[in-house]
């Protein structure tokens, strides 16, 4: 399978008469926008904001973030089985908005949503301060299920982001990117001295609005299968996660997963990347035996040598996460895990809930327990209300000059366990 | 606490729907839970039906509690 990723780079977004990219400036038509979103019976309103990079904006809360892209050629739509019906995508070509991005807003849960700081200290932690965001903030109907008022947000969220991705369509690209993974047996006799690499990729599915969609199926019902890494950039795997911020996927992560990026980096040259495993993060003990049986079964039925295994979320998923480690380890093959730490706001705490003496190749991306201060903002986009209540936050988070003490677990992407960060750790 | 309340010469059934992490943590007697946003319950069930669950694992703890165990034991059905 072959696609061709065409880029446009934005250099800023700003309000207009029409809807349209020139001289890389993207200019939006809010009304129409707004109007292109609403119609859903669970939303009383929509608003949509700006923020740019380097600007005194606080977003909070935050739930998805959200790439916009287009479908150009080859089957299917962007979303399939979401926003467009469910043909296998990730072949031909797509364009993508680069440098923007569309960010949703306002409560759900409150304390599952994070905090996006476009300019101080936060905005190092988080890779959403770097892009021109395009912020919609749905106002729910009085009385509304935080399950309806989840989907409803998540589902006006891939709408703004095809809205404003359908105008890349008719551009010509800044930058044409080709990622190609050829079937198996091809493959293999293709690079037969290449050691042949998989990616395990763990989806949080935890339910109770921890959930994550696979061509729109829900990711907890599913057995561990196979994708061609192109379908994921095409947006086959997307986010409805209300749950700490500093360590899910956001769509935007799963259409630009750094692990897949680098994997096809050294693809042809220093190992043969075959393909992608996913599976999921479930609240049964049956189903997490289950899955990582089958990741392991399909990483020995590939013939792999090694795979890079990658969590989402914390807590009882590091048991998924080293289930699968023993497991695929015990099949033959290498692995490292990437994760990140709950390690207290010490450091001096274990890591991770669960432990293995085969998970000896370890990649983490951060202690989401580290605490910091974030100054007060002009401009705050939604409400602040829930700070001392969202996950990383405690009693006396807000105070009242506007600045807010929290643990980085609370700031969108701070520590991304696909190392969609700047946090590394370095041996002196 | 399921150890330090061992320590003090108390048995201890640690109820748990995750075993690997009660194994690594060292609890002597677990018993498997549900799952884990309703480790003893189930709201797929009835009122009736779900009663019955929850009485048999407060029932195969107790049995649990008063078994003699050498090491780690999980106690299945």
């Amino acid at each position: 399978m072959r696609l061709e990723l065409g880029k446009i780079f934005i250099k800023d977004v700003q309000f207009a008469d029409t809807t349209k990219v020139e001289k890389g400036i993207l200019y939006i038509n809010k009304n129409e926008m707004i109007n292109e979103l609403s119609g859903n019976e669970h939303i009383k309103s929509i608003e949509i904001e700006l923020a740019h990079p380097g600007e005194e904006v606080r977003i909070t809360p935050v739930k998805d973030v959200i790439e916009p892209r287009v479908k150009v050629e080859g089957p299917g739509g962007i979303f399939p089985g979401v926003l467009s019906k469910v043909d296998t995508v990730g072949s031909g070509r797509t364009h993508a908005l680069k440098n923007v991005a569309v960010v949703t807003a306002g409560k759900i849960v409150g304390f599952q949503e994070g905090i996006i700081d476009m300019t101080g200290p936060g905005a190092d932690y988080t890779p959403f301060s770097k892009l021109h965001n395009v912020v919609v903030i749905a106002e729910p109907i009085d009385g509304l299920k935080q399950y309806d008022h989840e989907a409803a947000v998540r589902m006006i969220g891939f709408k703004a982001a095809a809205y404003l991705g359908k105008i890349a369509k008719d551009l010509t690209p800044d930058e044409v990117k080709v990622y190609e993974t050829e079937p198996l047996l091809e493959s293999v006799k293709k690079y037969p001295d290449l050691p042949k690499v998989g990616y395990v990729y763990m989806l949080q599915t935890q339910g109770l609005l921890h959930d994550t969609y696979v061509y729109g199926v829900d990711a907890k019902k599913i057995v561990p299968t196979l994708l061609y890494p192109t379908e994921i950039m095409d947006g086959a795997i997307i986010s409805g996660n209300c749950v700490s911020a500093c360590d899910k996927n956001p769509t935007y992560v799963h259409l630009n997963n750094g692990i897949i990026e680098d994997l096809y980096e050294k693809h042809g040259k220093e190992i043969n990347f075959v393909g992608v495993i996913i599976t999921n993060e479930n609240v049964y003990l049956a189903d997490k035996e289950r899955s990582s049986n089958w990741t392991a079964k399909l990483c020995k039925y590939l013939g792999l040598d090694g795979v890079i295994v990658s969590q989402e979320g914390f807590g009882n998923p590091d048991t998924d996460l080293i289930m699968n480690c023993k497991k695929i380890e015990n099949e033959g093959v290498k692995t490292v895990i990437v994760t990140d730490e709950y390690a207290g706001r010490d450091g001096a705490s274990q890591s991770l809930a669960d432990a293995d003496p085969k998970a000896d190749a370890v990649v983490t991306n951060g202690n989401a327990n580290e605490t910091i201060v974030l100054p007060p903002m002009k401009r705050i986009i939604g409400t602040t209300e829930y700070v001392d209540v969202i996950a990383g936050g405690f009693a006396g988070s807000l105070r009242e000059d506007g600045s807010i003490e929290v643990e980085i677990q609370a700031i969108t992407g701070a520590t991304n366990e696909t190392g969609f960060v700047t946090l590394s750790a370095k041996g002196f | 606490m399921v150890k330090e309340i061992e320590r003090a010469g108390i048995p201890v059934v640690h109820i748990c729907t995750v075993v690997p992490i009660s194994l690594t943590v060292g609890a002597n007697r677990i018993v498997p839970a549900v799952a884990i946003p309703h480790p003893l319950g189930n709201p797929a069930l009835d009122a009736n039906e779900e009663k019955n669950l929850r009485r048999k694992i407060v029932l195969k703890s107790l049995k649990a509690l008063t078994a003699e165990v050498e090491g780690q034991t999980v106690f299945e059905d």
